[in-house]
Parts: structure tokens; sequence; C-alpha cells
């Protein structure tokens, strides 16, 4: 049987609805507190009540928050998908089941631990009424696990009672299920190789989901205006910031310093976000792939007629409605050339909740800045997942760059303006807001081409004129967005692996084991297109190069060749887009595989 | 037939009649024929060339000058046996000043228009330093002029009345100021003040206008001090007389009491048939452009005259509307309206024409300038005609024209309509062009006072209710043309 | 169309307004709409409506969509500034706009295949939230920059200019925008100022949702016999209900008329009033669901109902909904937007 401390993987198989997911976060949550670093992922439906889903939670002292691949516990509490939970236990591994009702042993498994708990027995026994029978049964297993894993119960009950603070009536009957559930281990079950031990590995750290993040972010960033519409999985974005709004933002009068609207459609979130950015408003929406697509005119018309928007894109897999439960970064070129014509967009790569923050309130900074829109694209998997990460950090200090905006004092002092005039050549003009000067400085907009002045003009002359201007635009933004962060090997390396956003855990615990077992790899995640020049010298300064993606297409490959105009052969692809979140496994084993097979051909040609 | 004087009256008798084949003399008491044109314009305003090249196409058409033989006597005349007299003389007499020390100091006072028929002449080389010239009409402006040019350092004009009652054209006073030229107004003459015959001031009276219980404007003395004005010589050009010495009251024709010829207006035709005035001796002193037009009159009476037609009998000038529109938006004229300033006349250097009174002022416009300042025209010749039953009343001519000229609105009386136009039509003297019997029982109003003919209404049309039209004036000539029968290319308006 | 610009030239008697502008200060370029287009008239009941009010131009918005009437921001107002934005969005970009900024004055200006057709969604849902604009409609039946098609408020049975009968029923924005909610609803026709001129600037001065459907006919496609959107047919089904007078600032001595029945007056928040003279005596314009009885009434009859047709003084707006700070958003800077870092170590701390 598997014996690990501090370094296994327990996923729990739950019926959606049932009041497990809360049960299963406090756990995760409880081997946090005891010190030791878990990264838990929520593997949901698209659905409210009754299909199955799943909660895994890796715990690892020494901090890998990257999914790992395979099971060594599972908590198997849905019949539903029985089968396929208990094929998926590792050899060796622990399968922890509700034994009310007895099962064929053809059910389980010869090289397995079985693990049974009458949960539904207890619950019938001690609750009366069946929904409480239905929640409290989570929170019987939960006591039953700390028993069998170690974990300290005092924890538990703390995060209890924190949970239910102020609502003594739900907090005590939790604890005494709680209770019940661990005695009812001890009374009953042996030990497992399984354990959970005290130790010091979080430190300062904060676990949080990045949708959340976003959302603060956009709170402190200064944002104002958010329109958006339901979307899994983004929509706790727009509810982060909601919450986060009213707690900061509600004057003692009770008025509110931002406007939030649940628009019609996607189409309307972004109109309002274009209006209010046009107005001299920082707005911003969430959304997700198919929300993106409907999207496409305004973002067109944005990066056209200049003006600031932010979209906190949380991707999901697709195409079409796809996988909307699962996770992929396969929005890639759809965001960066979003709408028709010779369009790009500055798309930044969180890769995780810390980023997610800081990359929000910096995304709304840049839209001013570029007067364009900004997608931050965060993924499923940061979005809504709680994540381990330094805390979020704010310095006192920092002011919002508006961007180039001439106010009324300028305009009276008779400053020349022309809407669309580089007159610094970064490509980036200066606008003003409506409403600022009786006689000067008012402009019309519109995404018909237009002269420096901003009249209609349908001549050549005036169309290369403008987008040659927002070509020197998108190379100034090459230096004001978040520039690459290298990793190199310990000794020089011919190989180099690019990566972004969500992949980075997997990535640094692939390069780690690997490290260990003797190939070096420089490695560079990049956070931002377009991309910095550094990104191309990378690429040439390595013999290997491999970029890992989590979709299909290899999109910011594609986007990465046709920028710098790369040799395609000298990158190779590393690509996961089943749903769930790539692994430490995939990416050692795709690299180990592509190099061997490459001192094959070689040693075959000598 | 004859013509008395070569002045333009006559010359344009003898320029019409003379193409028609009839058999012109022309007498004329000076050498070159011109008449006021030579004698009493200035040099620096019209060459002696232009006059010459100009009066020659006329007198090449065959006419007869009898050059320095003035008509003494107009009996006579008629006994020679001419089909037809014309009598083009001018009114050669200026008008004098007669008030005290008029008569003393006679040798520094001279009337206006012979001193410039002397200068013309080259008797007169100079003049005094201080010259005040009297009077506001164009002869008064080519003297105070003339006199700059002829040592006068300081010269002045007086005026009784107010500057803008002055006669002269107001080019004319701007070229005057423009030369420091001071026109001093309100200022009525009293006396020549001398020392023994040697001029040195004129005393004035103040006078301010009024508007006596009648309506009429009078000068009455401000009752402030009388001002003076210290001169050298006078130059009088307060108008000028008329008077036919040599033309025998026995020969039956009248005149009126004011020594004018008793006329026909129309026909320019005198108590006796066969004679006919024009010009200055028609109807008193005017300018060159009426001197033509009398000839071209008389012209037309003699030949319909001499056709056995009755001359009262004559056909309208010719008029045309021709319309404009060539595409969506564009006409066969400019109508784009420029906000330019008027272009000034290119002046020869004043070093020049301040020492050589012979030396032409005005340069005239380049090819460039010309073509810039023909831009500004407003084209007044091209009419906004609308045909009421092709509108829709969308109010789109309205909602285009800068000048708020037009208007649908009910019709009524024109006092309460001017008020209620989308701007007041505030020019009396100028009517209101009015359709009336629209659809929706409203009248197209338009004011056409401040009409830039910009087209913009008719542009702006989508029915073509409104068009623009150029209108062109064909006057009556003397020939076939004007005769009884004789029918016009040319559509006659009613 | 025209392509030379307006002369600057102007009649003597221009006089500026109380806030200096005269009424060439409201025009924008020159139109390049065909010659007799209704919406030019629009255009120019805008620009009379602005002057008499004495705004100044730059507390303007103007914002529109895709075709020709969407074009016509660029024709008035041309010290404003303007937002040309994508076909049938404009409702969510004005609204977007007037989140930022609640002290400017937003005027929406958009067209029949604008708003009743693809971008119908959100007309229904700005006129729902009660953002406080001005959104007018130039309503001509037709889809004019594609040449002719009908559009989705042409009448049933109405004939286009080749001689096509449509056959689908028509979309009567006002009637929807009564159903929606919409706090001021009015309909005009672009061949009569003096109708239109009042019920823009009563709508400028209504806080809330204010909506005006303008028939303007279209002279290139829609004007024909045949047609219910030519300037013939209007004219001939105009049915007004009543005649308005927007009085700005009521004088207190002044009595009111006698009630014979035949006057109301509305009070404005604002503290204008809008004097209406009935035309027709049983027509109430705050009574919603009266006005949409009337108008369905009538429009079965082929009649054009036209004047103000809804007005609720009380209306509250967006803003107020939301219930959001009086300074404008987008003046709002650094220190009043960041709650900073004191706060965020808080926040930290309930993280672990």
């Amino acid at each position: 049987m598997i014996q690990a401390t501090n370094d296994f993987v327990i996923k729990f198989a739950n019926v959606n609805g049932s009041g497990s997911a809360s049960a299963n976060e406090l756990f995760a949550k409880a081997i946090l507190r005891m010190g030791v670093p878990v990264s838990p992922r929520n593997i949901f439906p698209s659905n409210i009540q009754g299909l199955p889903t799943w909660y895994e939670v890796r715990v690892s002292e020494a901090g890998h928050l990257g999914r790992r691949g395979g099971v060594d516990l599972m908590v198997a509490m849905n019949p539903q998908t029985w089968a396929t939970d208990v094929a998926e236990i590792e050899s060796g591994g622990y399968l922890f089941y509700d034994s009310t009702k007895p099962l064929p042993p053809s059910a389980f498994r010869e090289d397995i631990q079985v693990i049974g708990m009458p949960l539904t027995m207890l619950c019938v026994k001690h609750y009366n009424d069946p929904r409480q029978r239905q929640l409290l049964k989570n929170v019987l297993y939960l006591g039953g696990l700390s028993t069998l894993l170690g974990i300290e119960p005092d924890v538990v009950e703390k995060l209890l009672a924190e949970q239910y603070q102020g609502k003594p009536q739900l907090a005590q009957p939790n604890i005494d299920a709680f209770r019940l559930g661990r005695q009812w281990a001890a009374d009953n079950l042996q030990p497992i190789g399984l354990k959970v031990r005290r130790a010091d590995n979080v430190g300062d750290r904060i676990f949080v989901d990045g949708n959340t993040a976003a959302g603060l972010g956009c709170v402190y960033g200064g944002a104002t205006v958010c329109a958006w519409y339901p979307i899994t999985p983004s929509t706790s974005v727009a509810e982060a910031f909601e919450k986060y709004a009213r707690k900061f933002r509600t004057t003692a009068e009770g008025e509110k310093k931002y406007a939030i609207v649940q628009a019609e459609d996607e189409i309307a979130s972004i109109g309002m976000v274009v209006g209010a950015g046009w107005n001299g408003s920082r707005a911003f929406t969430a959304t997700s792939g198919p929300g993106v697509s409907l999207m496409t005119e305004f973002i067109g018309l944005a990066h056209f007629a200049e003006i600031p928007a932010t979209i906190i894109n949380v991707q999901r897999g697709g195409p079409s409605t796809g996988m909307p439960t699962r996770t992929q970064q396969a929005d890639v070129l759809a965001c960066a050339y979003a709408s028709h014509g010779d369009t790009k967009h500055v798309l930044l790569f969180p890769e995780d909740p810390f980023e997610a923050f800081e990359q929000s309130a910096a995304a709304l900074d840049l839209a001013d800045r570029l007067q364009t829109p900004v997608f931050v694209m965060l993924d499923l998997d940061i979005g809504m997942n709680q994540r381990l990460c330094k805390p979020f950090a704010w310095d006192e200090q920092r002011q919002y760059d508006r961007g180039k905006v001439l106010d009324f004092e300028e305009l009276e002092s008779g400053r020349p303006f022309g809407r669309y005039r580089d007159v610094d050549g970064d490509g980036i003009p200066f606008r003003t807001y409506p409403g600022t000067h009786p006689k000067r400085g008012a402009f019309f907009t519109r995404g018909t081409t237009k002269n420096v002045d901003a009249g209609y003009s349908e001549r050549g002359p005036d169309y290369l004129e403008n987008v040659h201007r927002l070509v020197r635009k998108f190379v100034t933004a090459r230096g004001l967005v978040p520039q690459p962060v290298v990793t190199s090997a310990r000794q020089p390396t011919r190989v180099g692996v690019l990566f972004y956003g969500s992949t980075s855990p997997a990535m640094h615990e692939s390069a780690q084991r690997l490290a260990s077992e003797g190939l070096g790899i420089d490695l560079m995640r990049i956070r931002a297109y377009p991309f910095p020049e550094s990104v191309r010298d990378f690429v040439l300064a390595h013999d290997h190069v491999f970029l890992v993606e989590q979709n299909r297409d290899a999109q910011l490959r594609t986007l990465l060749i046709n920028e710098y105009g790369l040799n395609p052969a000298h990158i190779q692809p590393i690509l996961h887009y089943d749903g769930t979140p790539i692994t430490a496994r995939f990416i050692s084993r795709a690299i180990r595989d592509h190099l061997d097979r490459i001192a094959d051909l070689e040693g075959r040609a000598a | 037939m004859v013509c008395v004087g070569a002045g333009p009256a006559s010359l344009t008798v003898a320029r019409d009649l003379a193409a028609l084949g009839y058999e012109v003399i022309v007498y004329d008491g000076e050498a070159k024929a011109g008449g006021f044109i030579r004698t009493q314009i200035p040099r620096f305003r019209l060459p002696e060339s232009v006059i010459d090249e100009e009066v020659g196409y006329i007198m090449n058409l065959g006419v007869e000058f009898r050059s320095g033989q003035r008509i003494e006597s107009m009996r006579e005349l008629l006994t020679q046996g001419h089909d037809a007299i014309f009598v083009g003389c001018g009114a050669p007499r200026g008008r004098d000043l007669d008030i005290p020390g008029r008569v003393e100091a006679a040798a520094h006072i001279h009337i206006g228009i012979d001193w410039l028929a002397s200068v013309s002449f080259g008797h007169i080389h100079q003049v005094g330093r201080r010259v005040i010239v009297l009077g506001g009409g164009n002869t008064a402006m080519d003297c105070c002029r003339s006199a700059r040019r002829m040592g006068g350092e300081s010269v002045t004009v007086v005026v009784r009345s107010g500057f803008d009652e002055m006669k002269a054209s107001p080019w004319e006073k701007e070229d005057a100021q423009h030369e420091g030229i001071p026109i001093r107004n309100y200022l009525v003459p009293v006396a020549f003040i001398h020392i023994e015959g040697q001029l040195c001031a004129m005393q004035f009276q103040k006078v301010r206008p009024e508007i006596d219980a009648n309506g009429r404007r009078q000068l009455l003395p401000t009752g402030e001090p009388d001002v003076e004005i210290d001169c050298d010589e006078v130059l009088i050009a307060v108008g000028q007389e008329n008077a036919f010495p040599w033309i025998e009251r026995e020969t039956g024709i009248e005149f009126d009491r004011w020594g004018l010829p008793k006329l026909d207006p129309k026909t320019h035709q005198s108590t006796v048939p066969k004679v006919f005035f024009g010009g200055d001796a028609a109807f008193g002193p005017k300018n060159i452009i009426w001197a033509v037009a009398h000839g071209h009159e008389a012209a037309v009476s003699i030949d319909k005259m001499l056709n056995g037609e009755d001359i009262q009998d004559r056909p309208l000038p010719a008029t045309v509307m021709i319309s404009q529109k060539m595409g969506i938006h564009e006409w066969s004229y400019g109508n784009d309206i420029t906000n330019a300033a008027r272009n000034k006349v290119p002046w020869a250097p004043a070093a020049l024409t301040l020492n050589n009174i012979k030396v032409e002022v005005e340069l005239g416009f380049d090819h460039d300038l010309a073509m810039k300042e023909a831009e500004r025209c407003l084209n007044c010749d091209v009419q906004t005609v609308f045909t009421l039953d092709k509108c829709i009343e969308c109010d789109a001519c309205v909602d285009i024209c800068p000048m708020d000229c037009i208007s649908f609105v009910a019709n009524g009386e024109e006092a309460d309509l001017r008020q209620r136009l989308t701007a007041p039509a505030l020019n009396l003297t100028q009517d209101l062009y009015v359709a009336d019997g629209l659809k929706t029982n409203r009248a197209m109003v338009k004011d056409e006072d401040l009409c830039l003919h910009c087209g913009l209404c008719a542009e702006r049309c989508p029915t073509g209710a409104w068009d623009m039209q150029k209108f062109l004036l064909e006057m009556t000539h003397a020939g076939p043309g004007c005769r009884s029968g004789a029918g016009l290319p040319l559509k006659v308006a009613a | 169309m025209t392509y030379l610009a307006k002369p600057k030239l102007h009649h003597p008697s221009l006089k500026p307004n109380k806030v200096g502008f005269t009424r060439r200060d409201y025009e924008g370029r020159i139109s390049t709409l065909c010659a007799g287009c209704g919406h030019d008239s629009i255009s120019a009941s805008i620009i009379q409506a602005c002057w008499e009010l004495d705004i100044e131009p730059h507390r303007v918005a103007k914002l529109s969509g895709i075709g020709c009437s969407s074009k016509t921001p660029d024709y008035f107002l041309g010290q404003s500034h303007g937002f040309n934005t994508v076909h049938g969005r404009m409702p969510s970009v004005l609204t977007g706009a007037y989140l930022a900024n609640s002290e400017l004055l937003y005027m929406g200006v958009s067209g029949d295949g604008d708003s009743a057709s693809i971008g119908i969604g959100q007309f229904v849902h700005c006129m729902r939230r009660g953002v406080n604009m001005v959104y007018i409609v130039e309503n001509n039946g037709v889809y004019g920059l594609t040449k002719g098609q009908f559009s989705a408020t042409a009448d049933a049975g109405s004939k286009s200019k080749k001689g096509v009968v449509n056959t689908d029923s028509p979309i009567d924005l006002v009637s929807l925008a009564l159903q929606l909610g919409a706090s001021y609803v009015a309909r005009s026709f672009s061949g009569d100022k003096t109708q239109l001129v009042p019920l823009i600037k009563a709508a400028i001065h209504h806080r809330g949702a204010a909506f005006i459907d303008v028939i303007s006919p279209c002279v290139a496609f829609n004007n024909h016999a045949g047609s219910t959107k030519s300037y013939d047919y209007v004219r001939e089904h105009n049915d007004s209900v009543n005649f308005l007078d927007v009085i700005e600032h009521r004088n207190p001595i002044e009595a009111t008329q006698p009630d014979d029945g035949s006057l109301i007056e509305v009070a404005q928040h604002d503290g204008s009033v809008l004097r209406l003279r009935k035309t027709d005596p049983d027509y109430d314009p705050r009574d919603r669901i009266g006005a949409m009885n009337f108008i369905a009434r009538h429009q079965a009859q082929g009649e054009v109902v036209t004047g103000l047709l809804y007005v609720d003084p009380d209306a509250r707006d967006f803003h107020q909904h939301l219930g959001t700070v009086e300074t404008p958003l987008n003046k709002l800077g650094t220190a009043d937007l960041c709650p900073g870092g004191t706060a965020l170590d808080k926040l930290n701390a309930s993280l672990r």
C-alpha cells in the first residue's frame, strides 16, 4: 500500500448539489492551516443538481501546486461514477466509501485498500431532517478522514466556527457531526499509509481563487463601471467586484462609487464598457470564450477607434459551448486577433491569483495608456480554484495612469489637439473626455477610417497613416506590458521551454524533476502579448525549444511564429487539452520523448 | 445725322448708328473726340492711350468727325437738312460760389471742372501749397487728387453735408483718403479771407443735420464759432450747371425752369421731333455710364423714327432664365461662397504717381488676383427659382440656407409676414418672393435680400422644386431688332 | 447631398443665446444624406432645441449606431463629442457613457433598422433600465444605405418602391417603449418642426428614458404612393393628440389657465413645465395604459398618432436605481477609488 506523508492526492467524487463543496474546501483548508501546501481543483459539471462533481486535492509539502495526476485516496460518494472512480485509484491506493449499502466484491479492486464507513446509517441514526442528513454526511466523512490522515481536529473545528460565524445554530451541529465521524473512524477503522503532518511550508501565502483576485484587482485598479453577463467560469469575477466594491466603495451615506450592470448579453456588456471607457471611466467586463465571440465586433471598434476596455476572459474548453466547466488556454488566437480586419490586442497571462489581481489592475492602466482593449487571459483552472499564492500587494504611492488625456487647462492653454495625431512618435495619440471644454477638444469617434483629426475619410493615405500608427502603438506596448520571467537551469543548457498562465506550477515541478534527473532546462514564462523581443531572443538562444500550452493547435506558438517570423520547426509544441489541468508528469514525459526521439534520429544519422 | 459734341453719349449714338449704315457726323470744339472723358478725367485715372484706342473703335466705323468745330447755332444746324440731330454736348459749366471774397481773390479760386480741363491740356502745371477743395462729388475727388500731384502739400476736401452723404463713389473717397487727403464735413462756406486779393483762408460755419417736421433733412448751425482753414488756392467743385446758349428758343426746342430741355424720358426726343438729347445735356450731370445708356436709347429712337416707326413702341429688353444644374451637386456657375475680403487693386508706387499726373495709379489685377477676386462674386445674376407644385415640403432648403432666407409659413399681410419668417425680412425695399398654395396651405416665402446664391437650397431639394437659373438681360439696341415685326430670338418676359 | 461646406455667413439677426452660442454654432458638418432626407430636418430640430434651451454644446454627448440616421450626429452639434458605434448597439454604449458621467446630456440617434431589427434587444433593455437620455429613432420604414429593403417598422401591406408588398407585421416602437417602461414617449414627423422641436426640448428636460419616434420619409426609397412613411401619407394620416409648449422656468405670478379640460400642465423634476393643449379631448398623456390603448385603436384605423404620448414626471433614472454617488464616476481619482494597502493586508489575512 502507498505510504506517503504530506505528498499525495485525494479526490472526492460527489453528486452536484449535495453540499459537498464546502466540506471538501474545509478539508483542503485544514491541511493548509497545518502548514502543508495543498492545491485543490474543482471538477464540476455544467449543472446545478444531480450530475457528478469532483474535488481533487493535491497535498504537497514540497509546494507543488500543479495537478499531479493519479489518485492515492478516492472518496467515492457517487454511485454514478463509481466504476471509473475506482479505476482511477493508483495501484496500492485507497478507496473510502459509504458502506451503508453492501456492495459485491466485483465493485472493488484487489490492489487497493477499501475503507468503508456507514455514513448514511450514522446520519439516519442521528438526524431527522432529510436535508440535514444529506449535508452532515459530508461533515461526517470529513471527521472520518481527519482521523485516518491525522488532521488536527482543533484546526477543523476552528474552521467550522469561522465558517458559521454568527450562526451558532449551524456551527454546533456541524462540529458535532465532525466529532461523530472522527470518533467512529477512531473506533472502527485501521490506520492507512497516507498522513498529514504539521509543517511550516505555507508561510504568509494566501488561499484564494483567481476570479476573486481579478474582481478585487479591478476594485484596486480603479474600475468604476463593470458590465457583464453571467457565463461560466467568469461569473464570480463580477460577483467579487461587486462584493469588494460594496465593501470598499460605499460612502457613509450609502452611495456607490461604482456601477455594476448585469447586461442583456455580452454584446451589451462590452458596449457599455466601450461607452464608459470613451467617456473617461475605467470599465471592464468578465466573460469567457462564447462571450468573446459575441464581443468581437465591439472589440474591433475599440481597437480601431482607440478606446480603453479591459476584458477578463476566464477561458474554458472550446469551441462553441465546448466544455464550459473544464479548463483550456484555447482563446489565445481568438482574443489576440479578435474582430475582422487587421486587429491585434494586448493579452496578459496571469499564472495564479496573485497575478490575476496584479494584472487586472495593470490592465486598467494599460488600457488607458494604450487606449485599446486589454485582455486578462485567466482560465478556469486559476479562476475557479483556490490556489496558494503570494499575498496581494499594493504600493500606497501608486497613482492610476490615465494615459494621454488633455484636460480643460491644457485645452484652454491652446495646446493643439488632433485625436489621431502621433505627436510623441509612440503611436499613442491624445484624447479628450466628452464635456471637458466648451470650444476645444471635441471630436467624432467612429469605426470607419478617419484622418488624424478624426474626420471621416476613405482615402488610402489616411487609412495607412492610421493603421501604421496602430502598429507603432503595438510595438510601444511591448515595453509596457509585464515582461517575461526567466528561470535558468543551473548549468547552461540547449533546452528552453516557454509556457504561460496556469501551466506555471506544473511546469516548475516538471523542471525540478527533470533537473533532478540530470536534464537542466531554461524556462521562460510569457506574461503578455505583444511579446517583448526577449521572447524571440530566448527562442533563438536555445537549440531545442518547447512551448507548453493547454490547447490543441498551439495557438500561442502560432502567434509567436507570426510575430517574429520564427522557424516553426524550431519550436516544439507540448499540448494538453482534454479539459483537465496540465500535469508535471505530462510535460516531463513530452520533453523526454521528444529529446529521445531527436537523439535517436541524430544517432541514426551518425 | 449729326451728333453735337463728341462725348460718351454722342459716341454711343454714333457707334450704334454708323454700324447700321447711317451717315453720322460728329461735331466737337476740341481737336480730339472723347469730350468729358478726355478733358476732365485726370490722366492718372484714365491714360490718354486708352481713350484713343476706344474712341478709335467708334471712329473707324465710318463716322465723320468734324473736330474744332463748335456748333454755335441750332437754328442753322436745323437748316442743313439732317434727318436727325443728337445733342450730347454735356453740361460744361461748373457751378460757382457767390460768397464774400470771391471776386477779390478770384486769381486763386477756380471752378474745379475748368481747372481739371486746364490741367489736362497742360495749361496749368502747379497749385498752391495749401489747397481747399469744396464739394463732395467725383469731380471734387479728381480735383483734390490732381492738386496733390501738382504741389499741393496740404489738400483738404470740405463738404457741407455729412461724409456718408457725399456723392462721390465710396472707392473714390477711399482713394483720396489713401493719398492723405482729409475730408471735413458739416462745414458751410461763409467767406474767402484774403489780404488785398491774396487768398489766405476760408471761413466755414459749423452745421448739424436735423429732420424737420416735413421729414426733410436740414442743416442747421450748431452755434459754435466758425472754422477757418488756411489756404493758398481753392477749387470749387460743387456741381455743374447747364447752359445751352447756342440753342435758340425759336427753334421750338423747349426748356424747363431749370434750363434743361423738355424730353420724353423714354425716347430722349425733344419738343422738336428730330432733335434728341443725351448725356449730361439731357437731365443734368450724371456719370458716363448713364451717358452711354442715353446714347443707346436715343439711337433706338432715331433708328425707329428714320424707319417710319412709332418711337414710343419700343421692345422691352429680352430676359432669359437658364437652369445652371449640371449634376447632383454641380452647377455651371461657381457656387462656393468664399469668406475672403475684397482684394485691393494694386497701385503704382506713390513716389511715382504723386510726382507725375500722367502715371496711372491703379495697375489693375493680375491674372491670379483677378481670379481670386472673381471667386468672391455672389452671382447676383443666378436666381433661386421655386416651382410650387414640385415641392414636397421636406424643409431641406430651410435647414440648409445659411442666411435663413427661406420660410414655409401661413401667408399673410406683408408687414406681419416679414416678422414671422425664419429670420425677419428687414430690408423693406427688397420685395419678398412668395409662392402661396402648398399642400399644407402654407406659402413658401423667400427673403431675397440676403441670399448668397450659393445654391444649397437647390442642391438639397429632392424634387427640383428649387432651381438655380442664370438671368440674362439683353437690352434693346438700334437695328432691326428694335423695329416692329422683327421677332426676337429670345423669349421676352411679360 | 452637398459637398460644399455651408457658408459661415449668416443672417444679421442671428443672436447668441444665454450661453453665448448662436444657432449656427450648434451645427455640424455638412450632411452627406440624400437631398430632402427627413433626417436632416430632425438634425435641424435638435439644433434648434439645443439653442433654445441654452445648452452648452460640450455638455452633450451624441451617440448613434450604423445607418443613415446614425450618420446624422456628425451633422449637428459639431462642438460636442460624438460616437458612431456599431450597428444596433448604440444603447449599450450610451448606457456605459452615461454610467461614466451622469452630468452630460445623452442624445442617442438611431434608425428603424438599427433599433427595431438588429438592435431591438438593446433598445428594449436601455428603455427598461431608465437610462437618462433622449433616444430618437429616425423612422423611415426602409433600409436606405443598402437601397430600399423593408425594415421591421414597415407596415404590413405597404409597398416598396419596386412594388413588393410587405407581409410582415410591423414593430411599433412607441407601443414597445410604453410597454418597456420608458417614462417619456412621443412621436412626431420630420416635416413638422413646430411639433418636433418642443418634443425634443421636453425630452431633454425629462429625467429618465425619453423616446421619440420620428417618422422621417426616405425620399430615395420610401416616398412613393403605397408607402405609409411618405410625406404625403403621414400628412394625410397624422393624428396629433396635443400641442406642447415647454415652459422652462415657470413664473410664479403667472396664473394657470382655467381648467376647462383642454389644457394639461405637467411639472418636470427640474422645474420646467410641459403645457399641453389637447387636440383630442380623450387623450391624457399621463395614463400609460390609456395611451397604449388609444395608440393601438387609432393605429388599427391607419392613423399615425403623434404628439407627447406619455410622460411620467416623477420617473427615476438608472443612476438613482443604482444608488451611485453624485460625482460623475469618471471624475473619481485614485484616492476615491483605491482601498489602499492597509485594507489589502486585512483582506490577505482573511484568506489564510
